[in-house]
């Protein structure tokens, strides 16, 4: 079984794309170093991250088949899923064959199983967008800690640069190490293990305003804790200022 | 009195007003400023009662001169009254908004001294949140009915969304349960706001810089229950007022019995299923190109509490089905029960890959266990027992009527 290993960059992988596509012998895995675990049947090709190559793969995607498939590639990179390089290696080959139609092919399921992928990152991406909960440090920092399913980080981070661009913040990735840090100019990603934080003099009392808010806008004849983590679910719960006082 | 006893008296008070979305506007953040609104909305939080924590709910004041029997904060009633400031609002408003506590202010308000007054509070408010703080969030405003108009106008170059609140869904409602709001002060600045925003997007069309007004629409609420009026009344409402006020959508409230009075029904607990069937009819009014006087009429004025609207549609329109799914136009598939506007674009789509058979269907995901008493596929019918106008109703009421069980409709 061949696998083509790359380094687990969004440009090792459109890299490891432009070899698939141009092989005589096509992978049947492609995996990231890190999630690589050799066994006795596979034979591996290491593929070297290429910035002209991906570019040119970005390119034909987004002239080719449409910018629409270009972000379905991108989120469900940031999935993580297992084999979801591979699956969009077929997408991607019948994409580049039917055009952004495919993404039309609700029956069909390859099509069906990246565009669930999608969901699922876009999904999580737009209720950490609203879940997220910044603290304010005693340098002045506004701190966001999560721990999301996938790695929406970037996403979150362009969100926020918009949104707050007149504030210093740090968006970090608990589980993944992670950070985006921003400075009222641009923001950048950086490794980042949990530290101790030291919030600032008056982050309590708001902390204490918004609980005070979120207690008194339940009514409590309408009381539905079901539907709340339904749409709340718990795994959230940990970093919210509402739901951990 | 200390902030956070004003929050907590004044979001208590807020909290019967079921708008909370934060969707419909995309006003972007400028240099130097704070805030952005998101086209689809963001929810940030969910309180207990399940509904979505959007903007920041708040009265400016409960401190009411009027008197009407259905509202907690009616003059009568023995209650602790709180006013804000606007520095306060204003406090809140930005510090919640940069720990992405919130997507913006929904700013309703009690009416204090006058109407006149209140709504010059308020638009105080608004307007220094936009022109001082820079401000570019969401904002949801009320106008107070019987404010001077010029208030509620300029209070509208900065909102989002504004409404009016209908309360309650006729005059005579109104007379009897909110003696001192006229039917007139009403309407009129909700054909105001309905004239300007229709103004105001000519205006953008033709210049791009043109001054916004309101780019979120306008979103009345209503009470349902607290007078007798029927389904059928308050739904022909709701279609006059999309047709003549430009409206974005109505908001049924459940009546929450909060106060005694000889003028209110005795209910123990909200009617949230009727509530929940009114939002229902009301996205087929808006979405799905049925009227009102297609779902009820003056013999049949009530929602059917058993089955939802449009399958009750549907089981007293069996002439038409079933409908073959290969076939059928988007306005037709829209009309099947257990399809929505989703699965029959998605049907529409997949179509022209291939003519699609059960299997195909059940992968695009439509509500199958309601759909397919009503479809062929591929001219074949998969409903669990013959196509017999005569019995399925009775039928489908022993097996949807279990598995519809009522679960809160979520607001965005």
């Amino acid at each position: 079984m061949l696998y083509f290993i790359y380094d687990g960059s969004f440009q090792g992988f459109l890299t490891a794309i432009y070899e698939a596509f141009y092989s005589d012998n096509p992978p049947e895995q492609i995996v990231s170093e890190e999630n690589f675990t050799t066994n006795l049947f596979s034979t591996t090709k290491k593929i070297e991250t290429d910035e002209e190559k991906s570019d040119k793969v970005y390119a034909a995607i987004k002239d080719k088949i449409s910018s629409y498939t270009l972000r379905t590639v991108y989120y469900c990179f940031l999935s993580e899923l297992e084999e979801i390089e591979i699956n969009l290696f077929h997408y991607l080959k019948l994409a580049f064959k039917e055009g952004g139609q495919v993404n039309k092919f609700h029956s069909n399921d390859i099509v069906k199983k990246i565009k669930s992928a999608r969901r699922k990152v876009s999904r999580e991406a737009h209720r950490m967008k609203g879940l997220l909960r910044f603290r304010t440090l005693k340098n002045g920092v506004y701190y966001g800690p999560m721990e999301p399913d996938y790695n929406i980080i970037e996403i979150l981070a362009r969100h926020f640069a918009k949104r707050l661009s007149d504030q210093d913040w740090i968006i970090h990735d608990l589980s993944r190490e992670w950070a985006a840090i921003y400075n009222q100019q641009e923001w950048a990603l950086t490794p980042l293990t949990e530290t101790e934080i030291e919030l600032s003099a008056m982050e309590e009392e708001y902390q204490d305003l918004w609980q005070e808010f979120f207690d008194s806008i339940a009514i409590e004849n309408r009381q539905n804790k079901k539907l709340q983590q339904q749409n709340m679910p718990k795994k959230y719960w940990k970093h919210l200022v509402e739901k951990n006082n | 009195m200390d902030l956070k006893t004003k929050l907590s008296i004044l979001s208590d008070a807020a909290k019967y007003d079921a708008s909370c979305s934060s969707s419909g506007s995309s006003r972007s953040n400028k240099s130097g400023g704070v805030g952005n609104a998101a086209r689809n909305g963001i929810c940030h939080s969910w309180s207990e009662d399940g509904r979505c924590i959007s903007l920041l709910k708040i009265l400016f004041t409960n401190n009411c001169i009027y008197d009407c029997a259905y509202c907690i904060n009616r003059a009568s009633n023995d209650k602790q009254r709180a006013s804000f400031t606007p520095e306060e609002v204003i406090k809140l408003t930005i510090n919640f908004y940069r720990r992405n506590y919130i997507e913006g202010l929904f700013l309703s308000s009690a009416v204090e001294k006058n109407p006149d007054y209140t709504m010059e509070q308020m638009l105080e408010v608004v307007k220094k949140l936009r022109e001082e703080h820079k401000f570019n969030g969401y904002i949801h405003l009320k106008a107070i009915p019987g404010a001077d108009s010029q208030l509620i106008q300029e209070a509208g170059t900065y909102a989002d969304r504004m409404s009016v609140n209908i309360e309650l869904p006729s005059n005579d409602g109104l007379q009897k349960l909110a003696p001192g709001k006229k039917k007139e002060d009403i309407l009129k600045p909700m054909n105001m706001i309905g004239s300007k925003i229709v103004e105001s997007k000519a205006n953008r069309k033709k210049y791009n810089n043109a001054p916004q007004f309101v780019p979120a629409g306008q979103s009345p609420q209503l009470i349902v229950g607290a007078t007798p009026e029927p389904d059928y009344q308050i739904l022909r409402l709701s279609e006059s007022l999309y047709q003549k006020m430009n409206l974005k959508r109505v908001y049924y409230s459940a009546y929450v019995p909060v106060n005694q009075d000889s003028n209110l029904p005795a209910i123990p607990k909200p009617p949230l299923l009727r509530e929940h069937r009114l939002y229902q009819a009301d996205w087929l009014l808006r979405f799905y190109g049925f009227s009102a006087d297609e779902l009820l009429n003056e013999g049949n004025p009530e929602l059917d509490l058993d089955f939802d609207p449009k399958m009750d549609w549907a089981l007293r329109n069996l002439d038409i089905f079933p409908i073959e799914i290969n076939k059928a136009g988007y306005d037709t598939l829209l009309r099947i029960p257990g399809i929505g506007v989703r699965s029959a674009k998605k049907i529409i789509s997949a179509r022209q890959e291939k003519a699609l058979n059960y299997q195909d269907l059940k992968k695009i995901g439509p509500a199958l266990n309601r759909a397919k008493y009503f479809i062929t596929c591929r001219g074949k019918y998969y409903g669990d027992f013959a196509f017999n106008p005569d019995s399925l109703r009775q039928k489908l009421k022993h097996k949807v009527g279990k598995q519809d069980k009522y679960t809160q409709l979520s607001l965005f």
